[in-house]
């Protein structure tokens, strides 16, 4: 009977086992796969750890996590240690309303404390701007910087407040079964306050330390969500960095991680486990009670074990030291800078050490998601950019908002390259605030051995018979504009009753179960992967999946579709002008265009690339391009004409859409 | 003496103020303003009636996820604490060894193994289930759709917190007096009423500090939702999100969001408190 009740219990505790380790060891085995799915197996293979420490974004995303967590633990543990031993001679009321404070970020959900911190530093860094102004116009003596980010800074801060807590609830307990005369018998015996501190008071405490430090880092590495609300954009930790490639498309350089990470964990806790077991033995054979904590730390120490403890911490020690020193230089260092915000999947990764190579100035070059976050991302206060790559109507908008610099067209030689076709569009009628990047179509993509017949109407999007297997664009523009055109409405329409009956469509569509899912760039994955049969998206990116999935199609359907033009801008009071227009010329030049057309599966507009392509091709691929895909990547005119661009709307119909939007969501 | 010493709990005094009770009070200020003018408003709040069903799912969901980690996780503390000292060691460890993997790694692997084309679609291809499926009621399928469900969503929540769930108890439990279980089967008490009279009451506070510490995240995640549930469950983390670093920039509804959310959880809290203290020390490992 009891023996049965044994077996049951360790079967249960198995299966929880098992549950909670089937995904991380799947993480592990597909990080040796030959092929990038998560799901097939297509042979053994080094390659992704290879790539991985080649794979600057991720090198740096996990130096800045361990290097965030390490210094928010150390001074956390600090602080929250003193400040327990302060709270506890305090009076009782007056430390129980402190420790209710303390509580309030425990409690709370991480979302709140990183929106509320958010919310604080950009208060913060308004006020701060308004005084530095007024500091430096009062004297000349030294200037104060007027313009602060997120970013290295509020991170630290973040995590230090959200560790401090845990701290002291760790180490008031031990203060609290101290008995309170031992530190007065120490004092009255002749110690002073600090060798009562270290001889009695620390040695009473320490595993109150050790667990608090413990916790804090485990806080530290496992969070996403405070990070993510206060590191701003220029700074990464490995979870934001993950998060964004989940977007994306995942490289199984992430398992590669995982994988070392985790192995790294696994054998520093079975290091400390033997240590401790080791320990606990020896306890039981020669009991060191009543022998002070020095001369115990010091026969530990001269133990084989505590050779190696006593290495590993002075290895740890040095190790965090050299980090914090490298940081701090790095920053320091006075490289030339530019900081790029695009889209995903959106340039040839080689221009950008090309740019490296022959300017020194370092790029430093991130990716949003669609123009609707970039453009919150910017008006949050979170992003420190010189030159963005948004579309049309949103250049439109921040243009209407005074949020762009005009540019000094003496530096951009190269603009002189681009078609006329592309310059003084709708958006910046002059053009004094932009150099077309690339431009393109939205169609429809699909895959036709899972469907039955041809799509020639945006109606496939929201056709019942398709339930289940169509993903939704997530971004509103796009989304209600297809069931504008599906309506034959205009997608520049500002009349409210239409722009309704859109989102009813879409409404419709959605509760009959027609969409799978919404998705922006995670499309990639799921089209190719054949788990979704319709998707609308971008033509270029359709010239992607197309590599690795040859059954998808791309149409443009009967109703028309639109047409857009992604352009480089600089944000205003961009502190890299200089550089960030030396980019913009580069990025316009024809080798760049010719390269980044090849690559990404954009048009370029400039009108050499456009004219000396097809020749490119050949001459890279040994064989002449096909005249379909030429018309896909660069859209004959007479389909261009049916095509309508997105034009900035007024702010009615943007809320208008923004609430739609949501709604469609819940 | 002591007064000399409470001087340390006052910098910490100023740094509670001003990361924690001023952030708070930012996001309140934000709460009750406008977004054109900034002027004082109650707008934020009366308009937040079309996101009912958001806080509905949202609420769901997080307890129908704290649900099942309490049914998984009570048993699993409380047969934990059965074992030998070496057994629970071991146990311990690798209950905290995943927490130290980022959970969006964690939660990430989730994605190949419930994908259409996905490990768990595949396994039930290889072992005939779609064929026996379609012999018996003559529908043809191909494979589930289990990513972009709510169910993904509340596996994931489920995965992610329950060492959060089978910690405090384990801890509470651990730390029973056994002289108590002797007494009372001493008194003529056989193992079902000892663990319902004695064990369970005495667990309680760990069960509560469980409940909070998987119930707060469940609800107000964003990324889990994201990842899992693919944009079609939205829950209140994703809207709050939204508002700020997502597509529809309205600082200000978020955080009239946030603020009736953090209400929400600290009233259930008290409510659920008002059964039992929760277990201060449950955060200890």
């Amino acid at each position: 009977m009891k023996k049965n009740r044994r077996i049951g219990s360790r079967f249960l505790i198995g299966l929880v086992f098992l549950f909670l380790y089937a995904p991380i060891a799947l993480l592990i085995i597909f990080s040796f796969n030959e092929g990038d799915s998560g799901a097939v197996w297509k042979g053994f293979s080094l390659h992704w750890y290879a790539s991985m420490l080649r794979n600057r974004l991720i090198i740096e995303s996990v130096y800045m996590t361990l290097l965030v967590s390490l210094l928010a633990t150390v001074i956390a543990t600090f602080a929250g240690t003193f400040a327990a031993i302060g709270l506890y001679s305090l009076p009782r009321r007056r430390r129980d309303a402190i420790l209710t404070v303390n509580n309030i970020p425990m409690m709370n959900a991480d979302i709140v404390t990183g929106v509320s911190l958010c919310l604080f530093f950009v208060a913060f860094f308004q006020f701060w701007g308004r005084f530095a102004r007024w500091f430096n116009g009062a004297q000349t003596a030294f200037a104060l910087p007027e313009r602060l980010t997120l970013g290295f800074g509020t991170l630290l801060l973040a995590h230090i407040a959200f560790n401090i807590p845990y701290v002291i609830l760790n180490v008031a307990p031990k203060l609290r079964q101290m008995d309170g005369n031992l530190m007065d018998a120490a004092q009255d015996l002749g110690c002073t306050w600090m060798q009562g501190f270290w001889k009695v008071m620390l040695p009473e405490i320490k595993p109150g330390i050790i667990s608090g430090a413990l916790i804090a880092f485990t806080m530290s590495i496992d969070d996403f969500v405070i990070s993510y609300f206060t590191a701003g954009s220029s700074t990464s930790t490995l979870a934001m960095t993950i998060y964004g490639m989940t977007k994306r498309r995942v490289t199984p350089e992430i398992n590669a991680v995982s994988t070392l990470l985790f192995l790294t964990v696994l054998v520093l806790l079975v290091i400390v486990n033997i240590g401790e077991i080791r320990q606990e033995r020896r306890k039981r054979n020669a009991s060191l009670q009543g022998v002070p904590l020095g001369e115990k730390l010091r026969r530990f120490f001269a133990t084989r074990a505590g050779l190696y403890a006593k290495r590993g911490l002075t290895a740890a020690g040095v190790a965090a030291f050299v980090a914090a020193v490298l940081f701090l230089t790095r920053e320091t260092q006075s490289i030339p800078v530019v900081n790029v915000c695009s889209w995903g999947e959106y340039i040839d990764t080689d221009l950008i050490d090309q740019f490296e190579a022959e300017t020194g100035i370092r790029v430093n070059y991130q990716t949003a998601e669609s123009n609707e976050t970039m453009y919150s991302l910017l008006k949050s206060g979170g992003a420190d950019y010189d030159v963005i790559v948004p579309s049309d109507y949103m250049i439109a908008q921040l243009i209407e908002e005074g949020m762009l610099s005009e540019l000094n067209y003496d530096n951009i030689p190269n603009f002189q390259l681009i078609d006329p076709r592309f310059r003084n569009l709708s958006y910046d009628p002059e053009n004094k605030y932009t150099v077309p990047y690339a431009w393109g179509t939205l169609g429809i993509i699909y895959n036709p051995t899972m469907i039955d017949g041809e799509i020639t109407s945006w109606g496939a999007l929201y056709d019942e018979r398709n339930a289940g297997k169509v993903l939704l664009i997530n971004n509103s523009r796009d989304a209600i504009g297809e069931a504008l055109m599906y309506l034959g409405y205009s997608v520049n329409t500002t009349d409210e009753s239409e722009i309704r009956a859109a989102y009813q469509v879409l409404d419709d569509a959605s509760r009959r179960g027609v969409f799978q899912g919404k998705v922006m760039d995670e499309v990639f994955q799921t089209m190719e992967g054949g788990n979704a049969a319709i998707a609308s998206y971008y033509a270029g990116d359709y010239l992607s999946m197309l590599e690795n999935n040859e059954d998808l199609r791309y149409v443009i359907p009967d109703e028309g579709a639109n047409w857009f033009v992604d352009a480089m801008c600089i944000l205003k009071d961009a502190p890299h002008m200089e550089e960030a227009e030396a980019w913009i010329n580069f990025i316009a030049s024809t080798e760049a265009s010719l390269a980044n057309m090849d690559y990404i599966g954009y048009a370029s507009p400039n009108a050499e690339a456009l004219e000396q392509y097809p020749a490119y091709y050949e001459e890279l691929y040994g064989e002449p391009m096909e005249p379909e895909i030429y018309d896909i990547l660069v859209t004959p005119p007479e389909v261009l004409a049916r095509c309508e661009m997105y034009e900035n709307s007024p702010p009615d119909t943007r809320a208008l859409y923004n609430r739609l939007w949501i709604q469609l969501g819940i | 003496m002591k007064r000399k010493l409470s001087l340390f709990a006052l910098p910490y005094a100023v740094w509670l103020a001003l990361l924690v009770v001023i952030p708070l009070v930012i996001m309140a200020v934000y709460a009750f303003t406008d977004s054109d003018s900034s002027a004082a408003t109650l707008e934020n709040f009366t308009d937040m009636g079309v996101y009912a069903s958001v806080f509905v799912r949202s609420f769901r969901l997080a307890a129908i996820a704290t649900l099942i980690c309490l049914l998984i996780g009570y048993p699993a503390a409380y047969f934990m604490a059965g074992e030998g000292p070496g057994f629970q060691r071991v146990a311990l460890a690798l209950i905290m060894l995943p927490m130290w993997m980022n959970f969006l790694l964690r939660t990430y692997s989730w994605m190949s193994i419930l994908e259409n084309n996905g490990l768990l679609n595949q396994l039930f291809q290889k072992i005939g289930l779609f064929s026996l499926i379609a012999s018996v009621s003559g529908q043809e399928i191909e494979s589930f759709q289990m990513l972009r469900t709510p169910g993904a969503v509340a596996l994931g929540m489920v995965y992610n917190y329950l060492p959060f769930m089978i910690l405090p108890i384990y801890s509470v439990i651990l730390k029973l007096d056994k002289n108590l279980l002797e007494a009372a089967r001493d008194l003529g008490a056989n193992s079902a009423q000892v663990f319902l009279r004695v064990i369970l009451p005495l667990s309680l506070p760990g069960v509560l500090s469980g409940v909070t510490m998987v119930f707060v995240p469940s609800v107000s995640t964003f990324a889990i939702s994201r990842l899992l549930g693919g944009g079609t469950q939205m829950m209140l983390g994703d809207l709050i999100e939204q508002q700020f670093l997502g597509g529809a920039y309205n600082p200000h509804l978020g955080a009239a969001i946030s603020m009736v959310m953090m209400v929400i959880v600290v009233l259930c809290m008290a409510l659920m408190n008002h059964f039992g203290e929760g277990e201060e020390q449950a955060v200890m490992l």
